[in-house]
């Protein structure tokens, strides 16, 4: 069976956050380099119609950043589901370089193994790790993100058939179902389980009352699904490397078969649009047994040229008074 | 039908722009309402509901580099609402590229046709008011919404930060950020938030969506960048944002209002079904639809068009200034 690939995990990071970013480093932070909690939030992939060509565009949902994110009790904005991670900002572009990014990882990947082994807290699993800094005079912002995935020998391994129609194997109305369940949870859940219901075709559950609530489902009518930020048919997206960790961690004797649902359907489709979200079946070999220690992890962002290096935002438009000068003319 | 005409819809109370908000909202849950920074809050709107809001609007490609340029006048018009002859040109509105709109089934002008036909007339007394729009500037969506100056980024890739190659991450290829379309352009998608706030002192709505300085024009119709576009605080928030400038719509709202409004009223007076208004080019998907018609009890009532749709006409107007960005394709989320 081919080896499940995931799609990494895509950053946005609104103006709004390196405005709140500006404030708070002149105002409360000063010179101050601690790491700071902060939240984001991820909305399923999407797709749009070309308008020039027809063509269907397919876009990745990424984990965006925005004016509220130093705020962690904030609500995600509709659709999407919260990560929390880490930002690590530098007084100087020579510590941002110098910044000891390998152990900054490691802390942000045992921080999700505690999630995985101890804590047994859903919300940690995509926790990601944020190293900034802020030229200040220039309007500059230096960043680079990492959205630590646990690595796993041998790999997860993705039935012959591949990833499917959801609804060749669900069905609208199981669909529909499932839907109309996550449109009446309270906080947006980003992974949850899935059994037959008598009333409903479906209902959904919390991942963390994995045991009880598949208590009396036989191991073939389990689901287990994840709001899913990839848009590609054959590749999940990256919080589901986590999500099957913690599966394995917490449940090794029923998880080593699992039939998933990568969930991309933030509506009911109308005039003749598909269901989009994805059915796979995935295996892991019995002689992948988890060990007590934390494994190693993946999953720096690439930058634009597709390199493992930081990026920088220019807000020099947008926010040097000069330059705003210039442009009102 | 002289009734129906003194519906003024172009000059919005606080209280129809929110209800229109309200319509927006219900009928388009990619908008919410955002109350903003408190500090900065207009006491004349509900505090949870000081601007609308809808994040990440696709914007597939430049509009400069969309071949509709002068070159090609048949995609754009003049759009004349002086009555009788007149000359003046300040009631002139240029819409760009009319062909690509209405040639486009895909187009997202369609999205009107599903707006029901609510109860309750709407009766809009005529003031001073009007709405304000203010479009954020737009979100770096990705990379090429911030496009840095390459020689600035600080040298240290580090290929080595991990390990080995990882079996289980997917190649970059499945990632869609630039895709070749058949005409050889590249597709390089942007985002954009796009607000809609209602400012008292221009009594219009604006628009404002945030990317880099000049980078916006590149997305906003060649007749309207430095004119009806500026780059300019967001009033809700901190933010500079690229913000469709609010002092003419008033009287441009007024004018497509009215020539939609007497659409609407022919219809409504047509015999049920019956397509038409083939030349009305600004909205020829709402009057032609014919479902005003089909869901009127009475055809002889006339109701004209209703302040909730405001908004929606209003992202009709915006569509014209920033033909790329995808503000008004509601149903593509």
């Amino acid at each position: 069976m081919p080896v499940l690939q995931f799609t990494p995990q895509s950053s946005l990071v609104q103006p709004g956050f390196w405005n709140e970013l500006t404030r708070l480093k002149i105002d409360i932070l000063k010179l101050s380099d601690q790491s700071i909690p902060i939240s984001g939030s991820y909305t399923p992939g999407r797709w749009i119609i070309d308008r020039e060509s027809g063509n269907e565009i397919a876009l990745n949902g990424s984990l965006s950043l925005s004016a509220e994110s130093f705020d962690l009790q904030i609500k995600p904005p509709q659709h999407s589901v919260p990560a929390f991670g880490t930002l690590k900002n530098y007084n100087t572009i020579e510590e941002f370089k110098a910044a000891n990014k390998a152990e900054l990882f490691n802390e942000v990947t045992q921080d999700i193994w505690n999630a995985t082994t101890k804590t047994n807290d859903p919300n940690q699993l995509s926790r990601f790790l944020l190293l900034t800094f802020a030229d200040l005079k220039k309007y500059k912002y230096y960043y680079w993100f990492a959205f630590p995935a646990f690595v796993v020998k041998p790999a997860w391994e993705i039935d012959e058939s591949g990833w499917m129609d959801s609804n060749t194997k669900i069905g609208h109305e199981g669909l529909l179902s499932i839907w109309q369940a996550l449109q009446n949870v309270s906080i947006p859940l980003p992974y949850f389980l899935i059994r037959p219901s008598s009333k409903s075709p479906f209902e959904i559950g919390k991942l963390e009352d994995f045991s009880s609530f598949f208590a009396n489902v036989p191991e073939d009518q389990r689901i287990v699904s994840f709001v899913d930020p990839s848009a590609s048919p054959q590749n999940p997206g990256w919080p589901l490397r986590n999500l099957l960790t913690y599966l394995r961690a917490q449940f090794p004797d029923s998880t080593r078969k699992l039939q998933v649902i990568c969930w991309r359907d933030v509506e009911v489709p109308t005039s003749g649009k598909p269901w989009r979200s994805r059915f796979g079946i995935v295996a892991i070999d019995p002689s992948s047994n988890m060990t007590s220690e934390c494994p190693t992890a993946v999953g720096w962002e690439k930058n634009a040229q597709g390199k493992l290096g930081p990026r920088l935002a220019d807000l020099g438009g947008m926010m040097d008074p000069t330059r705003l000068a210039d442009q009102a003319v | 039908m002289a009734e129906s005409l003194q519906m003024l819809m172009y000059l919005l109370e606080p209280e129809e722009f929110v209800a229109a908000g309200d319509f927006l909202t219900y009928k388009f849950p990619v908008w919410t309402w955002q109350k903003g920074d408190q500090a900065k809050a207009r006491d004349y709107l509900p505090p949870e509901k000081q601007y609308l809001l809808t994040r990440g609007v696709p914007c597939l490609r430049r509009a400069t580099s969309l071949a509709y340029t002068d070159a090609d006048e048949d995609a754009e018009r003049l759009v004349s609402f002086a009555e009788g002859g007149s000359k003046d040109k300040d009631d002139e509105w240029v819409e760009t590229h009319a062909g690509r709109k209405a040639g486009d089934p895909s187009s997202a002008a369609g999205v009107i046709d599903d707006i029901p036909d609510l109860d309750g007339p709407a009766s809009i007394t005529g003031n001073m008011n009007t709405l304000n729009l203010n479009g954020g500037g737009p979100t770096s969506a990705d990379d090429s919404g911030i496009i840095p100056d390459l020689d600035d980024i600080p040298d240290m890739e580090e290929e080595n930060l991990e390990a080995e190659e990882d079996e289980a991450t997917a190649k970059p290829a499945t990632i869609v950020k630039e895709v070749e379309i058949s005409k050889g352009n590249l597709l390089q998608v942007r985002t954009y938030d796009v607000m809609i706030t209602y400012d008292k002192y221009y009594q219009t709505p604006r628009k404002g969506t945030p990317l880099i300085g000049s980078q916006v024009f590149q997305d906003v119709s060649a007749d309207h960048a430095l004119k009806t576009v500026t780059i300019e605080p967001f009033p809700h928030s901190s933010i500079q944002a690229a913000s469709v400038h609010p002092c003419k719509h008033a009287s441009v709202m007024k004018k497509i209002i009215e020539k939609m409004n007497a659409g609407v009223v022919e219809e409504q007076q047509r015999p049920r079904g019956k397509d038409g208004n083939k030349g009305k080019w600004l909205f020829r998907k709402v009057t032609g639809s014919g479902d005003d018609s089909k869901k009127t009890p009475d055809p002889d009532a006339v109701e004209g068009m209703r302040v909730d749709f405001y908004l929606i006409i209003f992202l009709k107007f915006i569509a014209s200034i920033v033909p790329t960005i995808e503000v008004d394709s509601t149903t593509a989320f």
